[in-house]
């Protein structure tokens, strides 16, 4: 949720957060999250984007094809490996399963409901793996590809601010989004927040977007509680 | 210096030394590192290994997936990446990821799921390669798992029939090959004159687009329209795996072969540095403060950059 906000920000749209429980319901693809326009519903990064430009905000015009080429590269790369690892984290890891997920998904639902759709949940995103090929992956195995991800961004973004240099790109929005849930997010073990923690221009990098994007606004306590609880939501 | 190696993979036709996307990948690695590799394709015997192709045996050490097997051969000194800079070796990463979310789908698409292709083509040419009665079996089996794999990875709504998600998957198949197009432009590898492991994946998986003769082939047409993609895959096959008339190369030639490739590397190597010395001193009088700090993001980018000798 929060590339998202970030990446609204960043375009200078204003923007306000709604947790719902039948969020899921409400959105036309079934993922969340989605934005409403007037009487437009629309959902997921890609189409969000693309809306976005429509109505003649983009952040990426200041690119060649080539850096257009490598941004779609590296998001493809965050989606593949952390968004995967965080799944894997939220659905296929026993420990983190039984106390966290569980509990989290099935909230808004009464007994039975809440066992049977985190149940059935699980066993999606399991035969996703499976298909994909991580199911025989350890947890050792799913971090290290975490932190060889990481390492590539981290050495991507070097020294810049943004990963293209001076502007912000849809890029920096959705890597903002993934690292700063992972570093804040509470978990049974630390670990993964520990490889991000590792590399110490992607946390400056998730401070400076806070700082920037989600402090220095009239709705300044109201954001970052927003923002916390959303954050929540994304572990649906 | 290492154990004999042996790679246990599929076959080829058409003019390629391997059909398999995987399999293509970890031989042309082999041949840009110069790893002595003996290539077993897998034939009808009952020996040979089938499931979880491609498989290199080093003496008990057993590996099975691409990823895997480069890195046992980059940590056996088989390096093809040693030029590469950091941020270039995270572009690596980073183009794998995109080719296998958007170009692989509809690659398995064409061999395993398109009706026509797969029973006129596919179907026919793994089953002679597999011995009876499993040829009956394991084909259908590759085809379930190619068609679930696309459909659980990208067929989640707002796509709700399987023509949306095969329109879509194709879609993002051509813009991924626009997109490689566009970062390949005139150079003859991805990272300059030498191929590095990126090569290597593109070239599996462009290849078998490229050179399989299929009935349905609107990934190939669009190919076709990418002149220096297919420029890419002609001089790697001319290069690296030179088949003769029977489909094999001469086992004598190869190590020749890796002994030219390593010296050629080496010698590309010294003329790099020496170019970018070159260029380093002919721009330093004329933009002083902007080289300083391309210097200092140099140094603090790369890990073994020959620009710091020569900061002024």
């Amino acid at each position: 949720t929060l590339c998202f906000q970030a990446f609204l920000q960043m375009c200078n749209l204003p923007i306000r957060v709604v947790c719902r429980a039948n969020a899921e319901y409400m959105s036309p693809s079934g993922k969340l999250p989605f934005i409403h326009v007037g009487n437009q519903v629309v959902s997921e990064l890609g189409p969000i984007v693309q809306f976005v430009k429509a109505k003649g905000h983009s952040l990426s015009d200041g690119l060649d094809e080539v850096q257009k080429a490598e941004m779609k590269a590296y998001m493809e790369l965050v989606n593949n490996m952390l968004l995967t690892a965080e799944l894997y984290l939220q659905w296929c890891d026993d420990v983190t399963v039984e106390e966290i997920t569980h509990p989290r998904y099935g909230s808004p639902y009464p007994w039975p409901l809440n066992r049977i759709l985190s149940y059935q949940k699980q066993w999606e995103v399991r035969r996703k793996m499976k298909a994909i090929g991580w199911a025989g992956k350890t947890l050792a195995q799913v971090l290290e590809d975490v932190d060889q991800c990481c390492q590539a961004l981290s050495q991507r973004l070097g020294t810049q601010p943004y990963f293209f240099n001076k502007q912000p790109t849809e890029l920096d929005a959705l890597v903002f989004g993934h690292l700063f849930t992972i570093l804040t997010t509470q978990l049974t073990t630390d670990e993964l927040s520990e490889k991000v923690k590792n590399y110490s221009n992607l946390t400056a990098f998730c401070r400076r977007i806070e700082q920037q994007y989600f402090e220095g606004h009239d709705k300044d306590s109201s954001a970052t509680v927003t923002a916390r609880s959303a954050k929540r939501s994304l572990l649906r | 210096m290492a154990a004999p190696m042996e790679l246990s993979c599929w076959g080829g036709d058409w003019g390629l030394p391997s059909l398999h996307p995987e399999s293509l990948t970890v031989m042309a690695y082999a041949k840009f590192s110069g790893a002595p590799l003996t290539v077993n394709t897998i034939n009808n015997s009952w020996r040979a290994q089938k499931g979880d192709v491609p498989v290199l045996i080093s003496e008990d050490i057993v590996i099975s997936q691409p990823a895997k097997i480069l890195n046992f051969l980059r940590k056996q000194k088989y390096n093809a990446d040693y030029e590469l800079s950091a941020k270039q070796g995270a572009d690596t990463l980073a183009y794998i990821a995109l080719l296998e979310e958007k170009l692989l789908p509809a690659l398995l698409h064409t061999f395993w799921v398109e009706a026509e292709n797969y029973c006129s083509v596919t179907k026919p040419w793994f089953a002679s390669r597999i011995p009876f009665p499993l040829s009956l079996y394991l084909p259908g089996k590759m085809s379930r798992e190619a068609l679930n794999r696309i459909l659980l990875t990208r067929g989640g709504p707002p796509l709700y029939s399987f023509t949306e998600v095969e329109a879509q998957i194709y879609r993002d198949a051509k813009e991924c090959l626009n997109l490689l197009s566009k970062r390949l432009g005139t150079s003859q590898f991805f990272f300059g004159d030498t191929p590095t492991t990126l090569d290597a994946f593109v070239f599996g998986f462009l290849a078998p687009i490229y050179k399989v003769c299929f009935p349905r082939v609107q990934l190939q047409e669009h190919l076709k329209q990418l002149p220096n993609l297919c420029r890419f895959c002609d001089d790697v096959l001319t290069c690296y795996f030179r088949l003769t008339v029977s489909g094999h190369s001469p086992a004598g030639q190869d190590t020749a072969d890796a002994n030219l490739q390593k010296l050629t590397q080496l010698v590309n190597k010294e003329s790099n540095l020496i170019e970018k010395m070159d260029d380093n001193l002919r721009k330093s009088p004329q933009h002083p403060p902007r080289k300083l700090t391309t210097l200092k993001l140099a140094a603090g980018g790369e890990e073994s950059s020959p620009l710091n000798r020569l900061s002024p």
